[in-house]
Order: C-alpha cells, then sequence, then structure tokens
C-alpha cells in the first residue's frame, strides 16, 4: 500500500518537473515575433462580449495584429493567470475586460514592468498601474440620455428606475445619470429606485413587488437589455403588459442594444434602447497600444434606437445584428 | 411544562427559553410580518402575501432537497447550476425537435441525473460534498453555458406552465411548491428512507455498522436536491419566460440560509421540511418587504448580510441550548440534540 503510494508521488513529481521544464524551456525560448501579437483577456463570453470580440478581431486583420484570446469564467485569480502567460510571451500588448476593477491592477502593474502596454475595455480599472487606454461606454451619458429621451415624450411619467449592483460602476454611473437628468426635467418623478444586482429573478421579483408599492408606475428605466425578459414578465404578471401605443403601455427605457433589446424594439415591446457602440471599443485600445503613448481615457457615447429612427438607425447597433435567442440572423 | 435538570446542564429550566429556542424561525417570521404590516399598508394584503408566495416557490421547492441533503451533514452547492442546465438541456433538445409536451419530464430527469452524479460521487469515490458540489457547481453552469451560447433563450409557451399557469386559480408555482413539500415531508418523516436520512446524519459511522444502505441512500439524497433543483428551474425560467445565463447563480446561498434558518442542523440529523419552508418565507418576508417600505437600497444587502448572520447564530445557540434541554417524546424522556 505504502509502495504504491510512493509511487504514484514519484510519478506526479516526475510529470509536474516535466511540465515545469517545458513551461520555461517556452518561456525562454519566446521571443518578441515580427507580427504584432495582442493578448486579449476577457471576464466572461456572452453576447455583448462576442460583439467587443468581433470589432477587435475585425479591426486587428485590418491592423494584420494577431490575436490571442482567453476568457476567465467570472474569476479574477484565473484571470491574472491568463494575463501573467500573456506577459510571459512577451506579447506586444494587452487588452482586458476586468472581471475585477480593483484586482486587475497588479495585472496591469506586472505588464507595467515587462515594458507591455496595457489597455482596458468596458470596465475601469481601479488606480494604481498605468495603462495607454481606457475604453469604455459612457454610462453618466448614457443615463442622461434616457431621461432625455422619457423627457422628450413631454407627459408625465411616474418612473421605476432599476439599477444594476450597487457595487459595478456603470450600473452607478447609468443610475446618476438619469437622476442628474431628470432633476431638469419636471414631467419625470422618480417613485422607486430598484436594485437588481444584474439578477433577472431579482428583477422580475423586484419590479412585481415595485407595481404592488406603486401601481401609479407608468414608466421603468431598465439599466440593461439582459432584464428586459424580467420586466416584461413581471409586466405580464401584474396585467401591465401592452405594446407601445395602447393607451396602458408601461413606457420602457433600456441600455445596451443588445439582440434582446433590439428584438422587443421590433416587436413594440419597449420605446427605446440606448445602445453601447462596443464595436468601437476594441481598435481605440489597439490603437493606443500600437502607439504606445500616454494614456488617454476614451468614452464612447451611446446611441438612442427608438421606435422613432429604428428603421433608420438599427442597422448601426450590434444586437439588431442577432435574432432573439442570440443566433446570428 | 417545566423541566427540571440537575447538575452543570441546567441553562434553561422554564417553558420560555425552550419555546423560544424551538420555535426561532416562526418568531422571527412573526416578527418581520408585523414590522412590515407597520411599515406599508399593502404589505399584509392579500395579493401582496400571494406574491410572496409565489416569489418564493422556486425556493421552497429546492430548500425541500436542500433538507433531505444537511440533513446528512452534506451540503450540495451545484442545485443553481442545475436549475439552470436541465432547462438548458431541454432548450437544446427542443431546438432538435423534441415535443414541448415532454420538456418538463426530461428536465426533471435531467435534474435527478444530475443530482445522482453528485451522489455517487460523495459516496462511493469519497469525495467531499464540499468539493464535488463546487466542482460540478462550475461544470455544470459551463455546459449550460456552452449548450445555450450564454445567450438569452426565450421558452415557448408550453415550457412557462409551471411559472405562469394556474390549477384551479391557484398559481402553478404555490402548487408545485405544495406537491413537493408535502411529499418530501412525507418521505422524511413517514418512510424507510427518510429515517435512514436521519440515521445517517445523526451518525454515519454508526449507520454503516447497523448494516444502513448508507451509500445508496446518499446518492438518493443528492438525487432529490438534483430533482427538486430541477422543478425550480421549471418554476423560476417558467416565470421569466426566458433561459438566462446568470439563472440561479449563487441561490443555494439563499436556500442554504433558509433551512439553516428553518432549524436543520448543519452538523446533520435532525431537520424538518417545514422548519425549511418557513426559512423561506422569512427571507421572501424580508426582501419584499424592503421595496414596498420603500428602504434604502444600500440597506438590502446589509439587511439580507444580517439575516444570514443571526441565522448561524441561531443555529449555533439552538444547537447548544437545546443540549440541554429534556423533550418529552413518545412518553419516554430523551436529550435534545
Amino acid at each position: 500500500m505504502l509502495g504504491k503510494h510512493i509511487r504514484l508521488m514519484l510519478i506526479a513529481t516526475a510529470a509536474g518537473a516535466l511540465a515545469v521544464a517545458v513551461i520555461a524551456a517556452g518561456s525562454a525560448g519566446a521571443k518578441p515575433s515580427a507580427t504584432p501579437t495582442i493578448g486579449v483577456s476577457f471576464d466572461l463570453l456572452n453576447q455583448i462580449r462576442k460583439a467587443e470580440l468581433t470589432g477587435i478581431k475585425q479591426y486587428a486583420a485590418k491592423k494584420h495584429v494577431k490575436i490571442l484570446f482567453s476568457v476567465a469564467n467570472n474569476d479574477a485569480n484565473q484571470q491574472s493567470q491568463q494575463i501573467q502567460n500573456f506577459i510571459s510571451q512577451h506579447v506586444t500588448g494587452v487588452i482586458a475586460i476586468a472581471q475585477n476593477g480593483d484586482q486587475i491592477v497588479s495585472s496591469i502593474r506586472a505588464a507595467n514592468r515587462a515594458g507591455i502596454p496595457f489597455a482596458t475595455i468596458d470596465r475601469a480599472p481601479g488606480k494604481g498601474g498605468k495603462v495607454v487606454a481606457q475604453v469604455t461606454g459612457n454610462a453618466l451619458g448614457d443615463g442622461s440620455k434616457v431621461a432625455n429621451y422619457m423627457c422628450s415624450l413631454r407627459k408625465p411619467l411616474n418612473v421605476l428606475l432599476m439599477v444594476g449592483a450597487l457595487t459595478d460602476a456603470n450600473a452607478i454611473g447609468r443610475r446618476d445619470g438619469f437622476l442628474s437628468a431628470a432633476k431638469s426635467c419636471s414631467s419625470i418623478k422618480v417613485v422607486q429606485q430598484l436594485p437588481t444586482n444584474w439578477d433577472p429573478t431579482t428583477a422580475l421579483n423586484g419590479v412585481t413587488n415595485a407595481f404592488q408599492a406603486h401601481p401609479e408606475i407608468d414608466a421603468i428605466f431598465d439599466p440593461s437589455d439582459y432584464l428586459l425578459p424580467a420586466v416584461v414578465s413581471a409586466l405580464k404578471a401584474t396585467q401591465h403588459f401592452y405594446p407601445v401605443g395602447n393607451a396602458k403601455h408601461v413606457t420602457i427605457v433600456t441600455i445596451d442594444g443588445d439582440n434582446n433589446g433590439c428584438y422587443a424594439l421590433r416587436t413594440k415591446w419597449i420605446d427605446a434602447d440606448v445602445a453601447t457602440q462596443v464595436g468601437e471599443f476594441g481598435p481605440s485600445a489597439i490603437d493606443a497600444i500600437l502607439a504606445n503613448k500616454a494614456a488617454k481615457v476614451v468614452k464612447v457615447p451611446g446611441l438612442t434606437l427608438s421606435q422613432q429612427n429604428y428603421k433608420a438607425t438599427h442597422s448601426s447597433v450590434w444586437g439588431c445584428a442577432y435574432g432573439p435567442n442570440g443566433f446570428k440572423k | 411544562m417545566s423541566a427540571t435538570f440537575t447538575g452543570a446542564t441546567r441553562r434553561y429550566t422554564g417553558t420560555l427559553g425552550e419555546v423560544l429556542l424551538r420555535n426561532t424561525v416562526l418568531i422571527a417570521a412573526a416578527v418581520v410580518f408585523v414590522a412590515f404590516s407597520l411599515a406599508s399598508s399593502k404589505f399584509a394584503s392579500g395579493s401582496n402575501l400571494r406574491n410572496i408566495a409565489i416569489q418564493g416557490s422556486g425556493s421552497a421547492v429546492m430548500a425541500v432537497g436542500m433538507t433531505f441533503v444537511i440533513i446528512t451533514a452534506g451540503i450540495d452547492l451545484s442545485i443553481g447550476a442545475i436549475l439552470f442546465l436541465s432547462t438548458a438541456g431541454v432548450a437544446e433538445l427542443f431546438v432538435h425537435g423534441l415535443p414541448v409536451v415532454w420538456a418538463p419530464l426530461v428536465a426533471v430527469l435531467f435534474g435527478l441525473g444530475l443530482g445522482a452524479l453528485n451522489g455517487a460521487s460523495i459516496a462511493f469515490v469519497g469525495i467531499n460534498p464540499l468539493i464535488v458540489t463546487l466542482a460540478t457547481l462550475n461544470l455544470y453552469r459551463g455546459v449550460g453555458g456552452h449548450l445555450t451560447g450564454f445567450s438569452t433563450v426565450y421558452l415557448p409557451p408550453g415550457m412557462t406552465k409551471f411559472g405562469t399557469g394556474t390549477v384551479a386559480s391557484i398559481p402553478a408555482p404555490i402548487v408545485v411548491a405544495a406537491v413537493v413539500a408535502l411529499v418530501g415531508g412525507v418521505v422524511l418523516r413517514r418512510t424507510v428512507f427518510g429515517r435512514h436520512v436521519q440515521a445517517i446524519g445523526a451518525n454515519a459511522e454508526a449507520a454503516r455498522n447497523l448494516g444502513l444502505p448508507v451509500r445508496r441512500v446518499l446518492v438518493g439524497v443528492y438525487a432529490i436536491s438534483g430533482l427538486t433543483a430541477a422543478f425550480a428551474g421549471l418554476i423560476e425560467n417558467g416565470r421569466l419566460g426566458a433561459l438566462q445565463p446568470t439563472v440561479g447563480l449563487g441561490e443555494e446561498l439563499t436556500v442554504i440560509t433558509a433551512v439553516v434558518l428553518g432549524g436543520t442542523s448543519l452538523f446533520g440529523g435532525k431537520g424538518s421540511i417545514l422548519g425549511s419552508l418557513f426559512g423561506v418565507a422569512l427571507l421572501q418576508m424580508v426582501a419584499n418587504g424592503l421595496v414596498l417600505a420603500h428602504i434604502s437600497p444600500y440597506v438590502f444587502d446589509m439587511l439580507r448580510a444580517s439575516v444570514l448572520i443571526v441565522a448561524v447564530l441561531i443555529g449555533t445557540s439552538r444547537a447548544r441550548g437545546l443540549r440541554a434541554v429534556p423533550i418529552v417524546r413518545r412518553g419516554r424522556l430523551e436529550v435534545g440534540p
């Protein structure tokens, strides 16, 4: 029995040593290649991330840049290891969507020490490291566009203000942008704020409860298209679901411009969607890495897609390229 | 009843301490109910109580399965992922031509199988339940994500009936939760399997020495947990009308909290389905009441965390306190756990 354990330990040790030797040899032999190579690390892979990746790949092909891609599956430690692997391979630069804005700072510092330019997209990093670019949507601006759209309807609205996760800068930015713009619009009255933690079930229950407390709600600011199925289900459950054009319709304005939002606009469930132009994130980050100059902060403004401009504008919105279940049309 | 004690174990000699310790979740639920009823006139209305019941149905169904698991001194962290994967698997089969009428049955069988896989890994391979279900949490969610492409999948009407339908004017989620809880209660209290579950939780080694089929019972317990997670998936995804990649994420913690609040010991051996249902009701009332009472959104998480801490404190103090409380049951004197 003991002999068997010792044999197993010896085999494991030998395998481990071999793996370390191979990695070390690979690392020592790796040199910067002639073709610029950018390591791309995403926090997760969903519809919006696929659109962001497409933007990166298309622009990289145009610039003759090779892309190495990894996904951290919502795990900040895994993302740190993946970025370390890019650094070990002496990539030309790193583009990351941080799983955690603060935890990614150690990876940025490691890239800084190795002289590798680092760019973050979609989510801003915490303070500490140096990035050549920080490309995000404009959360405050998008939130204020939602309020401006509601204000443009020129009718009194009792608004249910849904909030994403209270620890997420995008969620807070969208809410604060909305509240700030709503202050200067006398027709908007926020009757309830509802934290959802970006969770569809929490959103479904919360919206149902909010209608219980405030039957007078006649407008909803949904901070993400991802929560739209929950909003629609809650409206159906509380007998408040009527399409755009019906006198009893509850005004709904969302943010993102994903396939859910585009589908909801087509089927007249919602009034407008402020689309984040995610396809522009990658090109700005790649340009910054190749130029490797002083840091720049790029805030890509959202594009308001509404029932009024849908025909003319929907082709510019990334989510409209997909069917309602996320399959490419 | 007044119990008498001698020696160092005398800690709760009156009835009040004992009653409080044995019914903490009921008392807490009553306090929360009264507090929110005072804070909002709409809280105690019939339609809102119906809302609370519907919203808590999914968690209640999962709490039934989790009660079995925790009574065996185990844990199942994968229920949220099973909730997601069981519906994702069916949605994938539906795309490939599965008639929608078979969808609920197939989803439930998926859940049963995924739970049994957990149980087999624990019982026959001997891996710790925490490790097994932590691993399968990631595995099942990853497989589900692969099947759906991490996209929102709108479900056909036939698959949403468990969430939005009615049975004799009673919302289907409430009916499903009631039936699952009733069956769970009967299995736990009135069957040989249920007694084996409690015996294994109280002392697995002694149960093994007595010749009880410990491994088979453990596989059965985790299969039940998977089964109830799949039922919860039918309810929650049905209510949403769509399958979303984060559905059920973190739900295992809510369910475990409810079960512990309801008096099931994390150390195994004791617990009740009814207690777990009260635990779910308490948590759901808090979630609902916070919205109706206009509590600041920043307080939501603090209050939820406080409930969790209180649950743990209750569990610990109950275990300590009741150890010294005699119980007159079936005509003989026993010492409480």
